[in-house]
């Protein structure tokens, strides 16, 4: 067996700190195995315009993955061949990964991606890198080209769509939403999501009893958490979920399905003359802050919209009120906590950007909010 | 009006989050000059009072809960009738207090209403502990 370093992908982001790599990512790199055959064989077809088929140019031909460096993980992955025929054939496969490595470029660089890539491949692109996320890139060098190129979450979309007969993309996706709909006999059921959409997604018979759970108790107000590959259209509208990974039952207080519902009020929303509707960014900018520095132990809070346009935290701790009024704009949050009994109450004002506040905060709620 | 006349308040239904109300609902906006809208309860039930409210007023409610005009004057908060904008009106006048005073009172009259329960529910399964209450 023919064997040579080819590729040496870089995986940057939190998810792959450590020298390590999410064994969920893996496929991932495989689907670039695939595109890189692909783009061989058509390399073949281009030179030679007479031929009809490869003669065999992918057989035997395949990608491994040898080894993870440190630095975010680094992937080594080498080239294995039969040894017919393997030096014309690591050319073509040397050839194609530089087209690939071209139309990442032009994708980053807006420049025109289908000066490298025939648009017919680049579906292959909707399987390379779906598991991205938003702070997460894949880094590519090669042995004789060191200039990295970047994909990222975007510039991947931008490869998807360059065909202009796509009409969809696929990604990772996260959704919370109830379940107004399930049909066991399809194996389909429906989650209504905060904006009022209705996503269709296929029914595992391994998630069946929480979402059948969720469906019976709709009325209820039971929601669910699904993470799992989301069909999107060409706007990055979600229209279908094309398979489910995780389903977990939400806690009625779950932090985000409420941020998400508040997020959608109109202005007006207080009797049509009062309520000024909270700024959807501030409200992103409010779940990354409980996301980051809100403790999982402690008791979840009621959240509300404020007239201000701000929210309003609340807990009820036995005897102790309590209620956060943020102000989304300052960042900031008016503490007040009143025992219903003594009547002794504490009033302080909180930088929410500050961490020292949200472990006062903490300490407070564990403390059943009684000290100053 | 007397000490023990029930006050009906309305609840918005973003002021409601899985049957618990937000103090909110007891504490004026601040255009609302400090006085806090109620039904007077010798002059009108609470499910017309909350069909007063969301098929006249077309306001937004999702029911009714109350406090008594003793547990205002206990935290001395004047209650007087108003019945200018229609006849069973009447309003709890937070003026004069300190914006922390207000949200003390305001902890304090949602506590008591809760404790009362639901008076009127416009649909007693969106809200699971009202219904315990009711």
């Amino acid at each position: 067996m023919y064997q040579v370093e080819f590729l040496k992908p870089r995986l940057v982001g939190l998810r792959f700190a450590g020298h390590a790599i999410p064994l969920e990512f893996l496929k991932d790199l495989a689907a670039l195995e695939g595109l890189i055959i692909e783009v061989s064989k058509w390399q073949f077809l281009q030179e030679h315009p007479d031929r009809r088929r490869t003669h065999g140019l992918s057989q035997g031909v395949e990608l491994r993955l040898t080894g993870v460096e440190a630095g975010s993980a680094i992937a080594n992955i080498s080239l294995f061949l039969g040894p017919v025929g393997a030096p014309e054939r690591q050319r073509y496969l040397e050839a194609a990964r530089g087209r690939v490595f071209e139309a990442i470029r032009a994708a980053t660089n807006k420049s025109r991606i289908t000066d490298h890539l025939p648009e017919s491949l680049l579906g292959y692109f909707d399987q390379f890198g779906r598991g991205l996320r938003e702070d997460e890139s894949i880094e590519l060098t090669a042995p004789d080209d060191p200039l990295p190129v970047r994909l990222t979450k975007e510039s991947r979309r931008k490869l998807v769509l360059a065909a202009a007969d796509v009409r969809q993309f696929t990604e990772e996706t996260t959704i919370r939403g109830a379940i107004p709909e399930a049909d066991q006999d399809k194996e389909t059921f429906e989650v209504l999501t905060s904006e009022g959409r209705k996503i269709k997604a296929p029914l595992h018979p391994q998630h069946a009893e929480t979402i059948l759970e969720a469906f019976i108790n709709y009325k209820k107000g039971a929601r669910v958490l699904l993470k799992g590959i989301g069909r999107f259209n060409r706007q990055g509208r979600l229209e279908a979920l094309d398979s489910v990974d995780h389903v977990a039952s939400l806690d009625p207080r779950d932090i985000p399905a409420r941020l998400d519902e508040l997020k959608i009020l109109k202005e007006g929303w207080l009797d049509g003359r009062l309520g000024k509707a909270p700024e959807p960014a501030s409200v992103d900018w409010l779940r990354a802050a409980f996301e980051a520095n809100y403790p999982e132990d402690l008791a979840l809070p009621y959240l509300y919209p404020t007239a201000e346009g701000g929210i309003q935290a609340e807990w009820t701790l036995g005897k102790t009120e309590i209620s956060l009024d943020i102000d989304l704009y300052a960042r900031q949050g008016s503490w007040h906590s009143l025992d219903l009994d003594s009547l002794d109450d504490v009033d302080k004002c909180l930088d929410l950007d500050d961490l020292d506040s949200w472990v006062w905060l903490a300490d407070q709620i564990r403390g059943g909010a009684s000290t100053p | 009006m007397n000490e023990r006349t029930l006050l009906h308040r309305q609840v918005h239904p973003s002021f409601c989050q899985d049957g618990r109300i937000s103090s909110q609902a007891f504490r004026p906006t601040p255009k609302d000059h400090s006085l806090l809208s109620v039904y007077d309860g010798d002059l009108i039930g609470a499910e017309n009072a909350w069909i007063h409210f969301t098929r006249i007023l077309r306001f937004s409610s999702l029911g009714v809960v109350a406090v008594t005009v003793e547990e205002c004057l206990d935290k001395n908060l004047a209650v007087r009738s108003d019945p200018e904008p229609f006849l069973e009106h009447a309003v709890i006048d937070f003026s004069g207090f300190t914006k922390a005073e207000v949200e003390r009172k305001a902890k304090q009259l949602k506590s008591v209403a809760e404790n009362r329960g639901w008076l009127y529910l416009e649909a007693a399964a969106s809200s699971p502990a009202a219904g315990d209450r009711a």
